[in-house]
């Protein structure tokens, strides 16, 4: 096993990949390294021809995937769009795994991202020594991924500020980046494309100018639609953190996922699963990216501080965590939840005694 | 040769494979599903007035609830039938099990199962349920959706839509579904439905009888599901012993405008389809790839005031083709074009897609039908008066605000009045912001069951004024209850039908003059009053009804005195409201004798030793307000009404009653203040305990800045003068001479001073 950290989409899944690339007959679209249906099948799973079965990467609505899939195809770049922790940039990590086989070439995207780190840099030094020269220019993943053809990926979008973000626009309409200081351009290649993510929950994030935002294809992310598909991401997710993590705990039992997937959607939806009774809704967005690091966080904690089987007090400290984002509010929002709502379920004793002692 | 076109209900790929298979064929005579008791109606298809949607309607005339509709779209495989056989001369007949027997068997099934109470839909549902492409009674599901779910499909209409509408290739296609349906119905074996069996021997007698009459060539059309059962034919004699000795009705149709949103199945109808704006625009563009569809998507958003640019337009078709090519589609379909329009120009968002769903998917519209087709009289008169008054029926809701003083307006009003008593509920009568007796906001949605009203209603007469005039004389005459009656009349005084208000205001006078009971008299007055307004913009009986108002008020100023006596403490707080509307009433009508007579029995009632004492604490009341009780007459009474001699209870009941609803009396009248404080102060403490909960009811009604000047006036010390004092000298006369003229000014008071200038 690797000794890193984590792997990138296209080093976990290599074999998977090149299982559906021998299997893939159809034609290709240029420098993509499978076809356009052999990458929905990698991204929602299913059997191949041969009997391999391929893991699904995101669990949701296929279509959204075709949709995703097919925007890249066109000349259009794709923007996944959707609340924080709805797989947006798992599934653009995928997608470009799946595409051109590299996930790579990434910008992350900050309130101080300029426009070197999105077009191209200097080597000041041999800059200073040899004047303006290809050797002293610093490639950016997105001129790297134009030359290469390759997915470019941009994190946050939004988060960089207008001004930079609009030097995306000649990339992505004319497909072509210039070097006026070396009276030259770069050309992007065929398969060229990008991918950015940007969540629409937070405040103080720069719009899109409606010159770029034409430029991309907006698929939103829902939240799960379903208890059970949620459980089954949460599930999936927990088992390769085990794996990864080398974790002496036992896997979670189905019915603690299933708990802690049944707190997080009805303090989100601000009504409990049966519907009868309104909730408070807390700050946070509670997403199935929070739920699963708290069942993650759990697994730890029994692991090494419990006797390797996850209780509720491993969790409980998690989903208090998560829930409590803002001290006062938040707070009052999470005892009346535990109070009206955790405390009279029969098989919940223990989840509510464990919250108590940490309130 | 028989040739059995098996369709889908409203499907543009069965409609196009209709027309070519007829095309190429050329039948002599044309089978249709539907009510052969409408053959005669199918001369008009083809006549440039009747534009589709549109519908048959069939009904039993002495009970035209129980009715059926046939729609039909331009899209229609049948109405693509029919027409081709119109365009080219030949015969075409319907060939379902006449309307006029399947009515009656229901009838029969109705009176079998014998629910008494249970009440009628008002739509007889059977043809909608019997146009489905299948209707297997035993299998909830879809039967389609079996073989769909074979072939790899969710959904049972996909699955056709991509197997047999978008079909460019068809010369196989009705074998190809009549075996389908044929393994189906071997699958799931019909549960024995007689009606079923019926339609489908009455299908193959009318092949039967076109064979008969040496007709070569014969096409039928039909759902699907049937198909089978009429390429197998029995032996004749099964299917007339099967037929023979039916029940039978007398139907008559006629052709009505239908809608695209009754088309589809949001409203409820068995075969709907989802999108009947999209089956139009398919059936009209059959070789669109998109372009066309997404140009009109950018049109709409456009006028919506959404910048959408050509790029737009092209990167979205792109998209839908890529989507396509993906699934494997020869083509985009709806879906693929839904997607990328979310994905491309609404970035994502799904709101928008609820105004193409309306605007461009269902498209909701509405039909013609010539106005040379036989209808019924009312049907033509509300037509006529639809045209004249500029009033269209349309399929989406429209809102019309009536200013009553215009003389057009004023007519529409009438008319919408009476298309209301006559329960056509075309129009639905909406609040007007702002005062005014004058204007009226109407909001107007044409649906097409309306027309089965407007059948029904037929036979209270040919026009409707005289309808509205007859049918609401036999409402008012059947009437039994005064409330009922008055509630008629406040409607029919609006529609302007002055026969009918005479009869109205004659039954109430019979009603009320045969009812004991003052109570109902006076539940009815305010509202009779009420209507006595209208008087005002519309030249109207008001002045009938003012003339019962006043007998009816007699009646009640003689029996009110003794009816308040001896009375339950609930029965006297209902009493109480009661008395509060019905002097509000008194003060709106004017009236200087019936103000008259009505002080006088409020002195009667105040005055009676044994009346109840809430009430006549607010008889008291009253009179104060009307100043019949001022001064040290109204201390005299309030003083004689809590002496000592009085039970507690009784006085508490009476103080209760005299200061109902305000506290106001209290703060600003300081005798009267006085009063209560002093019989207050002297209560000995048992005393005080026992009237303490019955003056806790009485201040609870109060507004709490009421109670809170209240309380600070007794904390005062009681007297309350001190505020007097500040009241009387602390206006400056100069200053308050400055704000004259605005007041002037406000209240619309010409000032005198200007007039001199």
């Amino acid at each position: 096993m690797s000794t890193l950290l984590r792997q990138h989409a296209e080093q976990l899944y290599a074999q998977e990949l090149e299982e559906l690339q021998k299997q893939d007959t159809g034609k290709r679209p240029t420098n993509w390294k499978l076809t356009p249906q052999a990458v929905v099948t990698y991204l929602t799973g299913g059997k191949l021809k041969n009997g391999f079965e391929v893991s699904p990467k995101y669990i949701g609505n296929k279509r959204l995937m075709e949709i995703a899939v097919a925007t890249l195809t066109t000349d259009r770049a794709l923007l996944l769009y959707g609340l924080p922790g709805t797989a947006k940039s798992w599934v653009s990590e995928h997608l470009s795994a799946a595409v051109c086989g590299d996930s790579t070439m990434i910008v992350q995207g900050t309130a101080g991202t300029s426009e070197e780190a999105i077009r191209y840099g200097w080597n000041y030094a041999r800059l200073l020594a040899e004047g303006p020269s290809e050797k002293a220019l610093v490639e950016t993943p997105v001129m790297r991924s134009m030359k290469e053809g390759k997915i470019a990926r941009i994190e946050e979008l939004t988060r960089i500020g207008a001004d930079v973000q609009d030097t995306l626009i000649t990339i992505l309409s004319e497909k072509t980046l210039p070097v006026p200081e070396l009276n030259t351009e770069v050309q992007a290649v065929k398969g060229f494309n990008v991918i950015a993510t940007a969540n629409n929950r937070d405040k103080g994030v720069n719009e899109l100018s409606s010159a770029l935002k034409r430029r991309f294809n907006t698929v939103i992310l829902p939240v799960p639609d379903s208890m059970d598909e949620e459980i089954d991401i949460v599930k999936r997710r927990v088992e390769s953190f085990e794996k990864i993590m080398e974790l002496p705990a036992e896997p979670p039992a189905l019915q603690e996922i299933r708990r802690i997937v049944t707190i997080f959607r009805e303090l989100r939806s601000g009504v409990t699963i049966d519907g009868k009774t309104k909730i408070k809704v807390p700050s946070g967005t509670l997403s199935t990216a929070e739920a699963i690091s708290v069942v993650n966080n759990g697994l730890a904690m029994a692991a090494y501080f419990g006797d390797g089987q996850l209780k509720a007090a491993d969790l409980a400290a998690g989903i208090i965590g998560s829930v409590v984002k803002d001290p006062v509010q938040d707070k009052l929002v999470w005892q009346e939840y535990l109070e009206t709502v955790v405390k009279p379920r029969e098989e919940w004793k223990d989840i509510y005694r464990a919250c108590r002692d940490l309130m | 040769m028989i040739h059995i076109l098996g369709i889908r209900h409203h499907g543009p790929g069965s409609a196009k494979n209709v027309k070519d298979f007829l095309e190429a064929l050329k039948p002599d005579i044309v089978l249709v599903e539907g009510p052969p008791e409408a053959d005669p109606l199918l001369q008009w298809v083809n006549h440039a007035g009747l534009k589709p949607p549109v519908a048959i309607l069939v009904y039993q005339p002495d009970d035209p609830q129980r009715s059926s509709f046939y729609p039909f779209a331009e899209f229609s495989p049948e109405w693509q039938a029919i027409a081709y056989a119109r365009r080219n001369n030949i015969h075409v007949r319907f060939m379902d099990l006449p309307m006029g027997h399947s009515i009656a068997l229901e009838n029969e099934s109705r009176q079998v199962a014998e629910r008494p109470g249970s009440i009628e839909p008002s739509i007889n549902n059977y043809a909608l349920r019997s146009n489905e492409v299948a209707e297997a009674a035993a299998i909830r599901k879809d039967p389609i959706s079996f073989l769909a779910e074979a072939a790899g499909y969710h959904d049972g209409e996909k699955w056709w839509e991509h197997m047999f509408e978008h079909r460019r290739n068809n010369e196989q296609v009705f074998d190809a579904v009549t075996e389908a349906m044929q393994a189906l119905r071997e699958t799931f074996p019909q549960k024995e439905d007689r009606i079923e069996q019926l339609r489908e021997a009455w299908m193959r007698k009318t092949i039967r009888q076109a064979e008969k009459e040496m007709f070569r060539n014969i096409a039928v059309i039909c759902g699907a599901w049937h198909a089978p059962a009429l390429v197998s034919m029995p032996k004749p004699k099964d299917d007339n012993d099967l037929l023979k000795g039916l029940p039978k009705v007398k139907v008559e149709c006629t052709w009505i405008p239908w809608t695209y949103s009754r088309l589809s199945y949001y409203s409820g109808y068995g075969a709907g389809i989802g999108s009947p704006g999209w089956y139009d625009h398919i059936w009209h563009h059959p070789n669109d790839d998109g372009t066309r569809w997404m140009a009109k998507v950018a049109q709409l958003f456009r006028t919506k005031q959404m910048d959408t640019s050509v790029a737009h337009v092209i990167e979205a078709v792109r998209l839908a083709e890529a989507l396509a090519s993906m699934r494997n589609l020869y083509k985009a379909g709806l879906e693929e074009l839904n997607e990328a329009t979310q994905t491309v120009l609404c970035n994502g968002e799904s709101i928008l897609m609820q105004l193409i769903n309306d605007e461009l998917i269902v498209s909701n519209r509405i039909g013609e039908v010539p106005q040379e087709i036989p209808k019924p009289p009312l049907q033509l008169d509300i037509e006529k008066l639809q045209k004249r008054l500029r009033l269209p029926a349309t399929a989406d809701f429209k809102d019309y605000t009536l200013d009553l003083r215009k003389e057009n307006d004023l007519e529409r009003s009438i008319f919408l009045h009476r298309l209301q008593l006559l329960d056509i509920q075309w129009g639905e009568r909406h609040d007007v912001s702002g005062k005014g007796t004058f204007k009226e906001l109407w909001r107007l949605q044409w649906n097409p069951e309306l027309s089965i009203n407007i059948i029904e209603k037929g036979n209270w007469g040919n026009t409707v004024e005289e309808a509205a005039q007859q049918f609401v004389i036999a409402k008012a005459t059947e009437a039994d209850t005064l409330s009922s009656v008055t509630g008629l009349l406040e409607h029919t005084i609006p529609a302007e039908l002055h026969r009918a208000v005479e009869v109205c205001i004659r039954c109430i006078n019979n009603l009320a003059a045969a009812s004991g009971d003052v109570i109902q008299l006076m539940e009815v007055v305010p509202g009779l009053v009420q209507v006595t307004r209208y008087g005002n913009v519309r030249k109207t009986d008001a002045d009938l009804v003012s003339g019962i108002v006043n007998s009816m008020l007699t009646r009640i100023c003689v029996s009110l005195p003794a009816a308040c006596t001896a009375v339950t403490d609930e029965a006297a707080q209902k009493l109480l409201e009661l008395f509060f509307k019905l002097n509000d009433a008194v003060n709106v009508l004017q009236q200087a004798d019936i103000t008259g007579q009505w002080q006088q029995t409020l002195q009667a009632i105040a005055a009676a030793g044994n009346t109840s004492p809430m009430i006549a604490g607010y008889a008291t009341r009253l009179l104060a307000d009307y100043k019949l009780l001022e001064g040290d007459e109204l201390v005299r009474v309030f003083h004689y009404a809590m002496s000592a001699a009085t039970p507690p209870d009784k006085a508490a009941a009476w103080l209760e009653g005299f200061l109902k609803g305000s506290g106001t009396i209290l703060l600003i009248d300081n005798d009267l203040w006085n009063l209560v404080n002093n019989w207050v102060n002297v209560l000995d403490e048992e005393t005080f305990t026992r009237v303490l909960p019955l003056l806790r009811r009485t201040f609870s009604g109060f507004s709490s800045p009421e109670r809170k000047k209240l309380g600070e006036k007794a904390k005062a010390g009681g007297s309350g003068t001190a505020s007097r004092a500040v009241a009387e000298t602390g206006v400056d006369e100069e200053r308050a001479k400055q704000g004259i003229p605005v007041i002037m000014q406000l209240l619309g008071i010409k000032n005198l001073s200007n007039d001199q200038q």
